[in-house]
């Protein structure tokens, strides 16, 4: 638990905002895909932390800035809004475990809707960083084009194809149908991983996608939290029995079995919130 | 004595260091706070409620919040009684504070069973039957709500431990003074109280719960302080054991509050979540109260609403 200071706070485009903090000398740095928890006000109301994953890590000559992009949803996110450059927010992190990445990593797709954009640029940028020559495609979309943000910065590191509900820009349909769209056309390698971010509901088609032709893929699940301490025990999601990625990178210290051991919830704050993408029961888990 | 001031006290055989302690189920097993928490420093630590078997817990989605509050269905998410021993009980082997264990059951027999269990672990130093979960069966509610049931179970879990045996109800009664006196009538060291309150909230959009599957949860948090406050003075006035203050307790002063209405401590719930070093924060604050105040003892401090 540490304070931050305010560095830019910024609206990028309708809701969606920009925060920059800088981290203390002596903070942890995040890893992709690890979130902090930041208090929004000082009153009761809005009452819990806010969960906020890593956007970009950010070095400027000795200082480093961690970049957050939310989206103004409720009191809470609507507060950070209002926040002003110098002012310094209490926040906790990094939590959680970040993406995963092979050494050898070489084509990536990244499939974001609205601001699940937010924790797959660390994504790009960490690929890049580990290959130089790896390719990154970027699948964004939201309901409408006026909705539709970042196309400047998804353009910048990698190829981009953007996609919406009603067609007004780019594809027409939603981030797995485009998926889909652009493997039938061969538009995409035929080997990649996937690592992906959004509605729950997307993830989901994505898993089926991933399953159907056997492509590797990760996503960070997003979930109200209480603690995001492996505490409250809120954040609990069902995990696949039979499928449980306890290896290397994947340790799970919040396991809940069933009696029978038929069922297992693990907890976003802690096991996640990235998960590998068949690993999460999405049946139960989808509402 | 904790530094210049005398904060301890008795609960049947245990001793309180001081009167702070965190509330079950919003502190997990203890370790999840060791980065922010002396445990060393609290009163007491008390666990989340045990069962028998394990428990996979509600469905997900299982909170929301609402204005001051927290409204959470966990459904007593646990690793069972032989889970708590194995893994988190050896935790507490280099911890130097009395150690609650919050216990819940389907039946009587489960608790009776339960403490019979924790008889032979001397680490744990007193059992806090949860009989006012709203959220599930088991350690819910329906040991809480029914003055012969709760007489029965307390008489049947004070004939099989020595241990400090608190109660911890639920305001979802007439009138929570008479489950009160039973516990003191059948041997509790002390009761605690409130559990949270049953809540709902809908997304109007959707027209479904805001906790998914789940229609409703506990209300808990702020929100529900100034009712737990009154219960507690109602309590305090009515019987003679100690009484622990529980709800929405998030300062120094609100601590202060339930010691003045005659608790003799208090747990810290929510608010662990929203500051994870509250409850360091309100034991320096209840020295320095009584540093300020000129006054040696917390024991100056109870039951003095005047």
């Amino acid at each position: 638990m540490m304070e931050y200071q305010v560095i830019e706070n910024i609206n990028i485009s309708l809701s969606y905002h920009k925060l920059s903090l800088e981290i203390p000398p002596t903070a942890k740095l995040p890893l992709p895909g690890q979130f902090y928890t930041v208090r929004c006000g000082e009153t009761k109301d809005p009452l819990l932390r806010r969960p906020f994953s890593m956007h970009r890590l950010i070095k400027r000559g000795e200082a480093v800035h961690l970049e957050i992009l939310y989206r103004v949803v409720g009191k809470g996110t609507e507060w950070l809004s209002r926040c002003k450059v110098g002012e310094k927010l209490n926040a906790i992190g990094p939590l959680g475990n970040g993406f995963i990445f092979q050494e050898d990593v070489a084509n990536v797709i990244l499939v974001a809707r609205g601001i699940g954009i937010a924790p797959l640029y660390g994504v790009a940028e960490a690929v890049l960083m580990r290959n130089q020559g790896a390719r990154i495609f970027i699948l964004m979309g939201a309901r409408t084009k006026e909705r539709v943000f970042y196309e400047e910065e998804c353009r910048k590191i990698g190829r981009a194809f953007f996609y919406t509900d009603d067609g007004s820009k780019g594809f027409q349909g939603n981030g797995p149908q485009l998926l889909m769209h652009l493997m039938e056309r061969k538009k995409l390698p035929q080997r990649f991983c996937m690592y992906a971010c959004g509605p729950s509901h997307m993830l989901r088609d994505l898993a089926d996608i991933s399953e159907k032709f056997d492509l590797p893929g990760q996503v960070a699940l997003e979930e109200h939290m209480g603690c995001g301490l492996g505490a409250c025990l809120s954040c609990a999601c069902p995990l696949r029995a039979s499928y449980i990625r306890r290896d290397k990178h994947w340790e799970k210290p919040s396991l809940q079995w069933s009696e029978d051991r038929r069922q297992v919830y693990s907890l976003i704050c802690k096991d996640g919130p990235v998960y590998d993408i068949q690993e999460v029961n999405w049946n139960e888990w989808v509402v | 004595m904790n530094g210049l001031c005398e904060l301890s006290s008795y609960i049947g055989p245990m001793r309180l260091k001081n009167p702070v302690m965190p509330a079950s189920g919003t502190f997990g097993y203890g370790e999840e706070y060791e980065d922010y928490v002396d445990l060393n420093r609290l009163g007491a630590v008390i666990v989340k409620t045990i069962t028998l078997k394990p428990r996979i817990g509600s469905h997900p989605h299982r909170s929301t919040e609402v204005p001051s509050g927290l409204l959470a269905n966990i459904g007593l998410q646990n690793v069972g009684i032989e889970g708590f021993i194995d893994e988190k009980l050896p935790y507490f082997d280099d911890i130097d504070t009395s150690l609650i264990v919050s216990i819940g059951g389907e039946s009587i027999e489960e608790y009776v069973n339960l403490g019979k269990i924790l008889n032979g672990h001397t680490r744990v130093d007193a059992l806090e039957l949860n009989i006012s979960c709203p959220n599930v069966e088991s350690g819910g509610i329906h040991f809480g709500v029914d003055p012969k049931v709760t007489r029965n179970l307390v008489t049947c879990v004070r004939d099989i431990t020595e241990k400090a045996l608190i109660v911890k109800l639920t305001p979802m009664v007439t009138d929570i003074r008479i489950f009160a006196e039973i516990c003191q009538q059948c041997g509790a060291d002390a009761v605690s109280l409130i559990n949270g309150l049953p809540g709902m909230a809908i997304d109007v959009k959707a027209r479904r719960s805001k906790l998914g599957r789940n229609t409703a949860g506990a209300l808990v948090g702020p929100a529900i302080k100034p009712f737990a406050l009154y219960l507690v003075r109602q309590v305090c006035e009515t019987v003679d054991i100690p009484v622990f203050g529980i709800g929405g307790i998030s300062s120094t002063e609100d601590a202060m509050e339930f010691l003045i209405a005659g608790a003799s401590a208090v747990e810290i719930g929510t608010w662990n979540f929203i500051n994870p070093k509250i409850t360091m924060e309100i034991i320096d604050g209840i020295e320095a109260y009584l540093l300020e105040n000129n006054l040696h003892s917390i024991s100056e401090v109870i039951g003095t609403l005047s």
